[in-house]
């Protein structure tokens, strides 16, 4: 019987005394193994092979030049800052259509929300590949769009394809799904009661909005931008396929530069930056993790 | 690729090589044939090559493998070099695409078949312009041409030199597009032919060595210029399309009126329908459009290279020649005079007078990265 109890109050994750096993570090070795050998070691590697490189004499030393060239050649800082722009408009219009879906979600009834859920993730489940194609058909020049507008006698709309503007609709649609999770786990803190509470005393829906729900998402809100941003400024298919000759994303232009200009040296570079900016916006995802953490 | 995407794919590289056979062994009677083509090539290969020598050959088959891309034969071939210092069995036969000089010492090691001096039955009927090396074979070839819309142009006013073409871009503003030079050979050989026209119209001031960073800047530049001019009136005021591919689908939702193309891949886009049959092909008559031929190896070291040989001779006979302009949309490795005078009438319109080829070596680099930075971005386009 009192085994029974003592079984009962056994915390799930035992760490005390001799039961203590190297269980639980295996099964996290694994992953972090494999992010050492496929993330962490290609990144140390590229530094240094970018900044350590031999000289005309074949003597090896520091040297930056790669790195002075990168940010004093104006094709490829009009690809970063393309690469920027492209990041931070994505950012902007997936809070804008994703928050209001979210909030939506959350306060819905009746069956209505099952549905639009469903379509909400349902960009999950198609390939980029395939999305760009389907951009294509639909948006692109004499596209599905353009035939119905005609064949109620209206003008043609000025396609996005192979402007900056493609990329942006195709890797919003692409981060949808992912950003409406993430918002919807951050609603699901806030409680029904503050929300009557607060409308008990009068306050409006906006006044809810503001006062309420959004001091308790703000922190999913960053989570969910940083992995949105982190995904879209390394993106490559949508930007390759509908994108503009120039200026090109970081992700088209170094494969570019490697396959195609034969010139690893600067691709590292160019990567080295790229992971350089990722670094930073993963600062936010881990400072506010942390933040969250501490409370 | 997103990061997440390339950590799937390599582990299942990694597992997938755990798992493969660590043995395998050649087989007489059964050629081992690798390819680097696209899958057009292999489906040719499985439907009409390998049935037909198969049936003219009894106790010979052939084991068609995709080898990926050209580092993926090149590495056969390595593998084909180390087999021959060890004796052992290179367990590779038959190369359908391959560049003679790669694996550099290929052809010193002795790896490699001289087709010249193997006694072939067919080899005089060899194009000459297109023999690079007495040990490989060139078979096959395609040529980029524009291809147009007959019901926005008629075949009679198509442009037949390279001054009418751009005057026919300028003069229809929006209506012509090519792609990215190094996404796809319809639009590199588009801008290749450009600096032919720049350079005197001479294919063979160019050769595989003969980049220098002052003759390439002094000879491309003058080429950008020629491109920059007809920039403002491509398709939306200066796009590139992404592909040869996307080029074609351009030209199918009647975006476009004209874009180069490959002719294997026109004349199957045409096939199936995703163009319609009345497409208009043209070739320019001053200097033709620049293409290449597909070449193939002989493993020397082989365990079947006498059946290998046969099938090099197999592939010149007029039944496959005659299939490679027909079912695949390709050219003929023969001299025109060996196609059949009925298929000679049919193509007229697309055989070259000559063909113009355009080196790799550092031209490629050079030529990849100078349109992006020169071409590609000068144009002010409201987006």
């Amino acid at each position: 019987m009192s085994e029974a109890t003592e079984a009962e109050h056994r915390p799930l994750i035992d760490a005390t005394g001799d039961s203590r096993r190297p269980t639980g570090l295996l099964l996290v070795g694994i992953p972090v193994l494999l992010m050492a050998w496929l993330v962490v070691w290609p990144i140390i590697n590229a530094i240094v092979r970018t900044i350590w490189r031999p000289d005309q004499t074949g003597d090896y030393g520091l040297d930056f030049s790669s790195y002075g060239f990168f940010f004093s050649d104006g094709y490829s800082l009009a690809n970063l800052s393309i690469t920027l722009w492209t990041t931070g408009v994505c950012a902007l219009f997936l809070l804008v259509i994703c928050l209001p879906i979210a909030l939506y979600l959350r306060f819905a009834q009746g069956p209505l929300p099952g549905f639009v859920q469903a379509l909400a993730i349902f960009p999950m489940f198609v390939p980029s590949i395939i999305l760009a194609y389907a951009f294509i058909r639909v948006l692109g020049p004499n596209g599905m769009v353009d035939i119905i507008l005609n064949s109620v006698g209206l003008p043609k709309i000025r396609t996005p394809y192979l402007t900056p503007w493609g990329p942006v609709i195709g890797l919003v649609w692409d981060n949808i799904p992912l950003t409406v999770l993430i918002l919807l786990s951050g609603l699901g803190s806030v409680a029904n009661q503050a929300i009557e509470a607060a409308r008990d005393v009068g306050a409006n829906r906006l006044q809810v909005f503001w006062h309420i729900i959004m001091p308790r998402i703000s922190n999913s809100i960053l989570v969910a931008l940083s992995f949105s941003i982190l995904g879209i400024f390394s993106a490559f298919t949508l930007p390759y396929l509908l994108g503009p000759a120039a200026p090109e994303m970081m992700g088209p232009f170094m494969q570019r530069t490697f396959r195609e200009v034969n010139d690893p040296l600067n691709a590292m570079t160019q990567a080295v930056i790229t992971f350089g900016f990722c670094i930073a916006f993963g600062l936010f995802y881990v400072r506010s993790v942390a933040r969250n953490q501490r409370k | 690729m997103k990061r997440r995407t390339f950590m799937i794919s390599a582990a299942g590289t990694a597992a997938g090589m755990a798992l493969m056979p660590r043995l395998a062994f050649a087989e007489t009677g059964r050629i081992d044939w690798y390819t680097s083509s696209d899958t057009n090539i292999l489906d040719f290969w499985t439907n009409t090559v390998a049935p037909a020598f198969e049936a003219a050959n009894p106790g010979v088959s052939i084991n068609l493998v995709d080898g990926g891309d050209s580092s993926g034969i090149i590495s056969i071939g390595e593998r084909a070099m180390a087999a021959k210092l060890a004796n052992a069995d290179p367990q590779a036969d038959f190369f359908e695409s391959a560049n003679a000089l790669l694996p550099s010492g290929a052809i010193d090691a002795g790896v490699y078949t001289n087709i010249k001096e193997a006694g072939l039955s067919n080899y005089s009927k060899v194009n000459p312009l297109a023999i690079e090396s007495d040990y490989s074979l060139p078979y096959r070839g395609s040529q980029v041409l524009l291809a147009y819309d007959t019901t926005k142009l008629a075949p009679a006013d198509a442009p037949k030199s390279w001054d009418d073409l751009v005057s026919w871009i300028k003069a229809n503003p929006g209506q012509f597009v090519y792609n990215r030079p190094d996404k796809g050979g319809s639009g590199g050989n588009f801008v290749r032919r450009a600096i032919h026209q720049a350079n005197g119209l001479d294919p063979s001031a160019f050769t595989v060595d003969n980049y220098t960073e002052e003759f390439g800047n002094d000879a491309l530049g003058k080429a950008w210029a020629l491109l920059q001019d007809i920039a403002p009136s491509l398709y939306d005021g200066g796009a590139y399309s992404s592909g040869n591919t996307q080029s074609i689908q351009l030209l199918a939702q009647g975006v476009v009126a004209m874009t180069p193309v490959w002719s294997d891949q026109v004349l199957q886009a045409i096939d199936q329908g995703v163009l319609p049959a009345d497409t208009g092909l043209v070739q320019l008559q001053d200097l033709a459009l620049a293409g290449g031929f597909t070449r193939s190896i002989v493993i020397e070291n082989g365990t079947n290279r006498d059946a290998a040989l046969k099938l090099a001779d197999f592939i010149l006979s007029e039944e496959i020649q005659s299939a490679i302009l027909t079912e695949l949309g390709g050219f003929p490795g023969v001299s025109w005079e060996y196609v059949s005078p009925e298929l000679r009438e049919r193509f007229a319109d697309i055989v070259p007078t000559s063909i113009p080829t355009f080196p790799s070596g550092d031209w490629e680099p050079a030529i990849n990265d100078g349109w992006y930075r020169n071409v590609a971005p000068n144009v002010d386009r409201a987006s």
